[in-house]
């Protein structure tokens, strides 16, 4: 079996707020970067899946030279190995996706690509199903817990508003997890070091051959939302004092 | 004088203890170098002179327990006379003289050795009775401690039961032997206990007094020669071991200062701690001293409050263990089994806040606490497990350089609208104010740092705060077992003070205090660093801020763990206090024999363990047996685990204020 996990590199989501509509349209960010948060929880689906039906997990992102650090953290968690296709230009979610599924063509059988739901820069949520889409595969969103892989299909819950389906799919297969399936593992120093020391190999669209499309989505009014005036107020007393003066506070406002 | 053929029989038997006690200690030796590391040979003279006062004036072991305490003073003085008693027993069994003769010298000693057997004699019965008449509950172990199953089977008592006979038999026998020499060549006014005895034995023939001296010879030397090779084996090889772990017990600049782990070096593939030896050679010679005298359960927040955590089950399973694979051990074989499969469980480790009070109580210089940590390291950095929560912090500081994991530039939103100037505004500071992390973030703790800002700006005081460039100090890190974390934020906090020129720091967090005063020295990281209660001590004694003694207030100080029993630091914060409040009262636990808020060893970021209580209300409760009004406190971990008891009691909870806020609060 082989699992490839897409990921990207992010702003931190502590940090986020904190970026400025110009930071961000320059590309050029000052803050920490990470792991897509939404994508630490695709990785920990593959290392599950490796674990339980054997096979092994790999994990590839589309970025420029930085997003190294980025599959270094996915190897220090647990993935056997590692591919950045490197992309420094402006790209949308369509060329991401077209870009992925180079990638996931050039990786050979891959049987599952996991995906997180989003990310929490773009916020579109699109790359799964067009990747889904470029590859011809089904795509599977929304997915919270893998019940069977077999050798020609995937069984997984969906969990979709308040309700759980189970659905079954054939392989290969694009999946998209939400956080229930699993918390993300920390890595172990030695898994760390073993990243660290790892080359990690580069692609390039050329060499993958594809024709990066022009981006389809701009964005036109890039801005933050206006600080709202919200305001924090404390309940002192017993806990059950300030339990009933929450409650009143709540229905005064009509929250409840 | 013995005859010949005893003499010939004795010096055949000292032989043979001689050969089977150098195997038998030799292996110990072999054991413990097992271990990690080695034993520091830095500044000998200093190490022996110390652990020779430890040794003769028994000088840790009356920290607590006084009567326990005196009864051992009884048999231990006893005992370490005794080494000169047998010497000069056994000379006199061989030549015709009188040891030391019958000067002045000789008198002496003979009156020492009679007043010693004596006392050793009533120490040993107190702790005998104290065992196995009394059934004292100090010895016993909750029923949630994992224990070795020879320990369940009644190891402890078996052992102390042979111990204590030996005692009695080799000191019962020496002194009875004596009252038949005093009975058989008359009385001797320097012996009055043996003399005493002798009146008893009037009237029998002399060969009847001859036998039994002979014979009381030879029951309290040949239990020596036989106890010997025993000795390593049982728990009373605490009176040698104890003085080896004083003298080789390594130098720190704090009581918890642990050492780094080189992250360079790839040859290491063992990080922490999974078997016993990949402990420290003091992780494995600590056993060895322990007497098993739970005085650090006694001592331990976890273990009060009904936690699975022992240090004392911790030592005596590794003993036991040793024990049981002592030559496995000895020539080089591997240990099947892992401390968490028989040292301890693993919310015993993660229950352990790491307080240190087992390491200042022992009597015996252990350190259960450090082999808690070394097993957490191997948690973290080799198995990945470990309570689920720690990872939000560990992400935090790794991310965000604070264990909330909220965002770094918004560490200096408490400081808005009050000047406070960073490095950058001020580059040429007196002071360089560590703020922390949770003064920083904490909105309890904000009022701390606003409080001594306050301060600082009415001392007039040339200050400067790093801003956003301050990290976590990783304290909670590597006390969570996240050493490469420390690493991290410890290489990078360095390279900010050196690159900033920071001398002298002080800090509003132990935590803080405790991690650049003691722990950054090993990163580079030199500073003269004091705690907010004692420049706050400093500056008023100074002048510098007249704080009015109006606090009508009847105020308790809650010794933070790494203020007070890591670093020492005991006067000033009640001094301080001293100018501002009317009255201070103690609590029953306090300086170094403190009480955890239960926050420490990276508690805060987790769910305290499974017990029957909660660290901070047992301590919380003792503050309100005082009578005090309100908690004094210096470290924002304890503000908020004394603050969160004082809501969890209800109304009239008693207040919780760092210091800092309670000067700043007098100040006109």
């Amino acid at each position: 079996m082989r699992y490839l996990v897409c990921i990207k590199q992010t702003p931190d989501t502590a940090e986020l707020p904190k970026i400025s509509p110009e930071e961000a349209a320059s590309g050029k960010l000052s803050v920490n970067l990470v792991v897509n948060p939404w994508d630490e929880h695709a990785i920990e689906a593959g290392l599950q899946l490796m674990e339980n039906y054997g096979g092994t997990t790999g994990a590839v992102t589309v970025g420029e030279e930085g997003a190294i650090d980025a599959l270094r953290s996915a190897l220090a968690m647990g993935c056997k190995d590692a591919t950045l296709v490197k992309h420094d230009d402006e790209i949308d979610a369509w060329g991401v996706a077209e870009l992925l599924a180079a990638a996931v063509r050039h990786d050979g059988d891959v049987d599952v690509v996991l995906t997180g739901q989003m990310t929490v820069d773009g916020n579109s949520g699109a790359v799964p199903v067009a990747l889904a889409r470029k590859l011809g595969w089904p795509v599977l969103t929304g997915v919270a817990k893998v019940v069977e892989l077999t050798d020609d299909s995937i069984t997984v819950e969906r969990v979709v508003g308040q309700a759980r389906l189970t659905v079954k799919a054939p392989t290969p297969v694009v999946v998209s997890v939400i956080k229930e399936i699993g918390e993300p593992r920390y890595p172990t120093f030695i898994n760390i070091r073993k990243a660290a020391r790892v080359k990690i190999p580069e692609l390039t669209a050329e060499e993958l051959g594809v024709d990066v499309p022009a981006p389809v989505v701009h964005m036109s009014n890039f801005r933050k939302p206006p600080a709202r005036d919200a305001h924090v107020k404390l309940f002192e007393g017993t806990p059950q004092e300030a339990a009933a003066a929450l409650i009143d506070a709540l229905l005064e406002e009509k929250v409840l | 004088m013995l005859t010949l053929i005893e003499k010939l029989i004795f010096a055949v038997l000292v032989l043979a203890t001689i050969y089977n006690g150098y195997w038998a200690f030799y292996k110990v030796y072999l054991v413990i170098r097992r271990g990690q590391g080695e034993p520091g040979d830095d500044d000998i003279k200093k190490r022996a002179w110390n652990a020779f006062v430890n040794w003769v004036t028994l000088r840790p072991v009356w920290k607590t327990r006084p009567v326990s305490s005196l009864f051992h003073a009884f048999v231990a003085w006893a005992f370490m006379f005794y080494f000169l008693v047998n010497f000069g027993d056994i000379v006199q069994g061989y030549f015709p003289i009188k040891f030391l003769g019958e000067g002045f010298i000789g008198n002496a000693y003979r009156f020492i050795a009679d007043v010693l057997s004596v006392a050793g004699l009533i120490g040993m019965t107190y702790f005998l009775v104290r065992r196995f008449l009394a059934h004292d509950p100090h010895l016993e172990f909750h029923d949630n401690i994992r224990l070795h199953e020879k320990v369940l089977a009644g190891g402890l008592k078996k052992d102390s039961l042979i111990v204590g006979l030996f005692i009695l038999f080799h000191v019962g026998f020496r002194f009875l032997g004596e009252s038949f020499t005093i009975a058989h060549e008359g009385l001797d006014p320097y012996q009055p206990f043996a003399s005493a005895v002798s009146s008893l034995w009037a009237g029998l023939p002399d060969t009847t007094l001859v036998f039994w001296q002979h014979a009381s010879w030879w029951i309290a030397l040949g239990l020596i020669l036989a106890f010997i090779p025993y000795f390593p084996h049982s728990k009373h090889f605490h009176l040698i071991m104890a003085g080896v772990n004083f003298l080789t017990k390594p130098e720190r600049p704090a009581l918890g200062a642990l050492e780094p782990i080189d992250f360079e070096d790839e040859s290491i593939e063992q990080f922490g701690a999974a078997k016993l030896t990949d402990l420290t050679w003091k992780g494995i010679l600590d056993p060895y001293a322990c007497i098993m005298c739970n005085r650090c359960q006694d001592v331990c927040p976890a273990y009060t409050t009904g936690k699975e955590l022992s240090p004392s089950a911790l030592e005596i399973n590794k003993r036991y263990y040793i024990n049981d694979h002592v030559d496995k051990l000895a020539s080089g074989g591997e240990c099947e089994l892992k401390l968490l499969d028989f040292a301890l469980t693993e919310s015993a480790v993660w229950a352990c806040t790491t307080c240190g009070a087992c390491v200042e109580i022992c009597p015996v210089g252990n350190e259960p606490m450090f082999d808690i940590l070394h097993i957490r390291r191997n948690q973290v950095l080799m198995e990945s497990d470990f309570p689920a929560k720690l990872q939000t912090a560990f992400t935090g500081m790794e991310r965000t350089g604070n264990p909330w994991k909220l965002s770094a530039s918004d560490r200096m939103n408490w400081a808005k609208g009050l000047d406070i100037p960073t490095v950058d505004e001020n580059p040429d500071f007196d002071v360089l104010w560590w703020v922390g992390c949770a003064p920083a973030y904490d909105m309890r703790a904000q009022s701390t740092a606003k409080a001594f800002a306050r301060i600082l700006k009415e001392a007039g005081v040339n200050f400067a705060v790093l801003g956003e460039r301050e990290m976590c100090c990783g304290d909670s890190a590597r006390r969570a077992g996240n050493e490469y974390l420390f690493f991290e934020l410890a290489t990078q906090n360095v390279e900010t003070l050196n690159e900033v020129k920071a001398k002298k720091i002080v800090t509003t967090c132990p935590h803080g205090l405790n991690t650049l005063a003691a722990e950054y020295g090993a990163f580079g990281g030199h500073y003269e660093v004091i705690h907010h209660s004692q420049m706050i001590d400093d500056l008023i004694k100074a002048g510098k801020i007249r704080p009015k003694k109006e606090l009508d207030a009847t105020v308790t100080f809650h010794d933070p763990c790494y203020l007070g029993r890591h670093n020492g630091i005991y006067d000033e914060p009640r001094e301080t206090l001293s100018f501002v409040v009317s009255e201070t009262v103690e609590m029953e636990h306090s300086r170094n024999q403190s009480f955890c808020c239960g926050a420490g060893g990276a508690q805060m970021w987790k769910e305290e363990e499974h017990g029957a209580q909660a660290v901070n209300m047992k301590r919380y409760e003792e503050a309100v047996e005082t009578g005090a009004s309100c908690i004094a406190v210096g470290c924002p971990f304890c503000l908020t685990m004394l603050t969160d008891a004082s809501k969890e009691a209800g109304d009239d909870g008693l207040v919780v204020k760092d210091i800092a806020e309670l000067v700043a609060e007098t100040l006109s």
